[in-house]
């Protein structure tokens, strides 16, 4: 017989678990009172005004005939979205290989921190940033929303090469350097097949990525459909915008929904 | 012909993993080294090739001290060794003959292994080395399609694709059922015994290695404690050479033959 009385146990950490859950909460509810009476997070303008001012965004563009003529133009923009971000990853991904490669401990060696840290040093920026660097360095236009794009792959895609290849059978490597192979064979027929399929599938998920931000970069004027939508939105034409919303919002799902399927064969 | 001459291995850590070996294992000797795990099995059969070096003594093959080798002059030395591993070693998202060819890597130019450029030759050795081992239908298929036992047959491929003299085998039946074990270290005797390879084969198996070694080494701390034919060989020796009695673990159990 335990010396335990079964039917009158209790958690000794329960009074504790309270105290913090009390703590936490009145902790929360301290900043939030912070944060509503020292900026005005309040909403500007009544529920009532709001009502039909969305309904302009995300009703009204469907009915107004004028709003269907500019389809087509819309859809010119966002191809070319499309078409910035595609040329952005496959740039990004294929730079991203050798900074990969350096960053991996199992191949840079005491070099990795360099790569490492080049790659820490990108993702540091959002897009955003350096479509602003490129614009005024390069000019408007779609080529500056390229390199800001590509630059910013190379950040993520790096890191996670790099971490792929740290995860490689490297019993393989040197059972191939066994029988003589040079080191670019190694390369070639030991490590690319181990890595690739992770490679492509990654490169993949950052275009999903990619065409969602080369939305926006035309904020800044770094070419595709951000910049008529910020001239729309400065206009207050919401219908304009409502529509372009809708035309970002169907062109990513579609290609998140093909991406996703390849990516599934992939890996 | 390889002779060790007082060659020892000091692991970075500290660890001994030789302790002046000297032994000399003739060309086409099927040779079995035995001992238990951690007796330095692998670091013998690693540093015929190098994979790890030793840190003292001179290995001679063929007269030639290979631990002086320049590096270039190692990867030209190591193109004549097949090596064959308890995990198989093969890269499982290629097809089975692109393992195999990986065989030929040493023979053939970079540039033209980097585009697949073998020749015709290449081709017909590493078709011609899976059809010895049973398995030429499977060319075209996914290594990881494969059983284990097939997959050792495919590294067993590999290394003879690669014409070499000698073929080291570092526990190559240990992930293996009894059958297939049997059959495994039936592939590698009678390759030893047509093309005369030397084989160099560590296990740990005692009724393996007494049915298929012509001379059995034993170790025991990174030290040789037993040297000689197999048919002097019972398992009083390995009693000795393992410092406990057999028990039913060290047998893979006999297997009616086909």
């Amino acid at each position: 017989m335990s010396q335990l009385d079964i039917n009158n146990m209790k958690n000794p950490k329960r009074a504790k678990y309270w105290w913090t859950f009390a703590a936490v909460t009145a902790f929360m509810a301290i900043l939030y009172y912070i944060a509503f009476t020292e900026t005005r997070l309040g909403a500007q303008r009544s529920i009532w005004e709001s009502g039909p001012l969305l309904q302009r965004f995300f009703w009204d563009p469907f009915f107004m005939p004028e709003i269907h003529a500019k389809i087509p133009d819309y859809f010119g923009y966002m191809i070319e979205t499309v078409a910035i971000a595609y040329a952005g990853t496959l740039m990004g991904a294929i730079l991203a290989i050798p900074v990969g490669f350096l960053a991996a401990q199992n191949v840079g060696g005491h070099f990795s921190f360099i790569g490492k840290g080049v790659l820490n040093a990108v993702r540091a920026f959002p897009e955003i940033l350096f479509a602003i660097i490129f614009v005024a360095a390069v000019g408007m236009g779609p080529f500056a929303g390229v390199l800001a794009i590509s630059i910013n792959s190379i950040g993520m895609l790096g890191k996670l090469y790099a971490e792929v290849i740290e995860s490689i059978d490297m019993e393989i490597i040197s059972t191939l350097k066994a029988t003589g192979a040079s080191k670019l064979q190694v390369l070639v027929y030991g490590v690319i097949p181990q890595v690739l399929p992770e490679f492509s599938s990654y490169a993949l998920y950052r275009y999903e990525i990619d065409v969602r931000s080369s939305s926006v970069l035309g904020i800044v004027g770094a070419g595709g459909i951000g910049a008529p939508l910020i001239l729309a939105a400065n206009n207050r034409s919401f219908e304009e915008v409502g529509m372009m919303l809708f035309i970002i919002v169907l062109t990513v799902t579609v290609i998140d929904l093909i991406s996703t399927n390849i990516r599934k064969r992939l890996v | 012909m390889i002779q060790f001459r007082n060659v020892s291995l000091t692991y970075p850590n500290g660890h001994k993993g030789l302790k002046n070996i000297n032994l000399e294992i003739k060309d086409g000797e099927f040779v079995v080294i035995v001992g238990l795990s951690g007796a330095g099995k692998s670091t013998l059969i690693r540093s015929i090739n190098q994979m790890v070096k030793p840190t003292d003594g001179e290995l001679l093959i063929d007269g030639e001290n290979t631990l002086k080798f320049s590096d270039r002059r190692l990867r030209s030395f190591r193109r004549n060794i097949g090596m064959i591993f308890q995990n198989y070693n093969l890269v499982k998202r290629s097809s089975v003959l692109r393992n195999v060819l990986a065989g030929r890597l040493g023979h053939t130019g970079t540039l033209r292994s980097i585009f697949s450029l073998f020749s015709q030759e290449d081709v017909k050795l590493a078709l011609n080395s899976l059809d010895r081992v049973g398995i030429a239908e499977k060319a075209y298929i996914r290594a990881d399609q494969l059983s284990g036992g097939q997959q050792q047959r495919v590294s067993i491929a590999r290394a003879l694709t690669q014409k070499p003299k000698l073929i080291l085998a570092d526990e190559p039946v240990a992930s293996l059922d009894p059958p297939t074990s049997h059959a495994v270290m039936k592939d590698l005797k009678r390759i030893n015994k047509e093309d005369n390879i030397t084989m160099v084969v560590n296990l740990h198996a005692i009724d393996l290695s007494m049915q298929y070694a012509d001379r059995i080494i034993g170790l025991r701390n990174g030290e040789v404690v037993f040297d000689g034919p197999a048919s002097s060989v019972s398992e009083q020796t390995f009693e000795d050479i393992y410092g406990r009695p057999i028990k039913e673990d060290d047998l893979v159990g006999d297997v009616s033959n086909e």
